[in-house]
């Protein structure tokens, strides 16, 4: 079963050297252990943009969807057995980038 | 039996609904037919039946498979004794930590315990269709998120046993601090309820030290609950209630399992918090008279709890007893020291209230109680705290 584990950041900073370091460990054991199915930064909201094409005419919208003090700054998909494997990896994630996760099951 | 039959079906709901057709069915037929030679047998295989019927009904692919398994599985029914590992597996599934503790409760109450939804929605003062849904989101989360249907792994057990018996330990007080004469009586049971529960889980993990404290910290505690509140549905604190109507049978369970951790505790394994509750709860129910209770003991085991548990609710707690020992003076200079973390706590203020009054510091004393009253919650305590500010001069 797969989940996502998306990093949340409360506030500018990014990734330091060190979390770096155990970030990269971290992707090393999950890859070793069958577990690693993609990962990535994401550029800061600032830089998104809302796509919006329900209705008569698309609407581009600047900024994040959701204006908050929290938001999501990198993911993991991870692939483990039950909820139990995932929270023990998420665990060591949260560790290891020093930041606040949510596991979420992918149907 | 509903954890057999999550075990077979691997889906909580279908084997709850199976389960409660069973027992629906056996009411209608066994006083008619008689009741089966093996009652437990004839109620697991009409379950299973129930549930294999509702899974073809509902046409589903990974139903299909299973009773597939099924119907070539021609084991006979395991009778109802040999569900120790079941029962220990629901019980922990339904006390997973990804669940909110409400949640936790909600659903151990339901399936281990039985109880029925507009049961725990009295017992915890919430409308019963919130209650439904709290469980019915609970159980979606369990299956989304697949939280293993299994007993945690030795490594993740004393964890996990924690979880358990916060579940238990909060059952417990829901239904003890349930007192006066507006409350729900199915608020009584619950304290039944989780003694049930922590029995089942002793059972099974009869070497568990916590498990043990706790079981031994509700039976105590239960043991003085005619004593506690008097006829006129007013608090009665354990200084002034009456020993004789305590349970001695109680009492004496949970002083045999206080003594067992005591040997273990000697033997070298540290006791946990429940285990230290315990003992403070054994040492106040082993004095007969109020006047021979041995407060030394009761301060020594405090400080071996603040070593583990450093919280402020544990600090003034131990103040009260050093109030026997050391007098109220000290003992007040100790409870103000906690004054920023416990200002809307309302035994703080009743600490406080008792100690000054004591003192004779009584403007101060009315200015507490009058604190105390406003933050406490339970009428029988109310009532006491009232009673108490009023025969200051």
């Amino acid at each position: 079963m797969q989940y996502l584990v998306s990093v949340i950041n409360d506030s500018d900073s990014l990734a330091t050297p060190e979390e770096m370091a155990a970030i990269t460990v971290f992707n090393e054991g999950l890859q070793a252990e069958d577990h690693w199915v993609f990962a990535a930064g994401l550029a800061s909201p600032l830089s998104a943009t809302v796509v919006d094409n329900r209705g008569a005419e698309v609407m581009f919208t600047d900024g994040p969807f959701l204006e908050s003090k929290e938001y999501i700054v990198g993911f993991w998909i991870m692939d483990a057995a039950d909820l139990d494997v995932a929270l023990k990896l998420a665990e060591k994630a949260s560790k290891a980038c020093n930041r606040k996760l949510e596991v979420r099951p992918i149907l | 039996m509903v954890a057999a039959l999550t075990t077979r079906f691997g889906d909580l709901d279908i084997a709850e609904e199976a389960a409660a057709e069973a027992f629906a069915a056996a009411v209608e037929r066994w006083p008619a037919d008689g009741t089966p030679p093996n009652p437990g047998a004839w109620l697991t295989t009409t379950a299973n039946r129930k549930a294999i019927d509702r899974i073809r009904r509902e046409n589903k692919r990974d139903g299909k498979q299973k009773a597939a398994q099924l119907l070539y599985d021609n084991e006979p029914p395991e009778p109802l004794d040999a569900l120790t590992d079941e029962r220990l597996r629901l019980i922990f599934t339904c006390c997973h930590p990804a669940l909110a503790m409400q949640s936790r409760v909600a659903l151990t109450l339901r399936l281990v315990g039985g109880l029925t939804v507009a049961e725990i929605a009295r017992a915890f003062l919430v409308q019963e269709a919130a209650m439904g849904q709290r469980i019915t989101r609970a159980k979606a989360k369990i299956k989304a998120a697949r939280i293993p249907y299994r007993v945690p792994s030795a490594a993740d057990l004393p964890e996990r046993i924690s979880g358990v018996l916060s579940v238990l330990f909060l059952v417990f007080n829901e239904g003890y601090l349930a007192t006066g004469p507006d409350t729900d009586p199915v608020r009584h049971e619950l304290t039944a309820e989780a003694i049930r529960l922590a029995r089942l889980i002793r059972a099974e993990m009869p070497d568990d030290g916590e498990v043990a404290g706790l079981l031994a910290l509700m039976l105590m505690t239960e043991a003085r609950r005619n004593a506690r509140v008097s006829s006129r549905g007013e608090l009665v604190t354990m200084q002034k209630q009456d020993r004789g109507v305590w349970d001695t049978s109680l009492i004496a369970e949970g002083h045999g399992l206080v003594r067992e951790r005591l040997v273990a505790a000697a033997a070298g394994v540290a006791p946990g918090r429940y285990q230290i509750l315990a003992a403070i709860n054994a040492v106040h129910t082993y004095a007969r008279d109020v006047r021979d209770t041995d407060w030394s003991q009761i301060v020594a085991l405090y400080d071996q709890l603040l070593g583990l548990d450093p919280s402020p609710v544990v600090a003034l707690n131990r103040a009260i007893a050093v109030a026997e020992l050391d007098g109220p003076e000290v003992a007040l200079a100790a409870v103000d020291r906690l004054d920023d973390r416990l200002a809307s706590y309302h035994a703080y203020h009743a600490t406080r209230a008792d100690l000054l009054r004591r003192l004779g510091r009584n403007e101060q004393s009315r200015a507490a109680y009058d604190k105390a009253i406003e933050l406490a919650g339970n009428t029988a305590e109310v009532a006491y705290l009232t009673r108490r500010r009023d025969q200051l001069s």
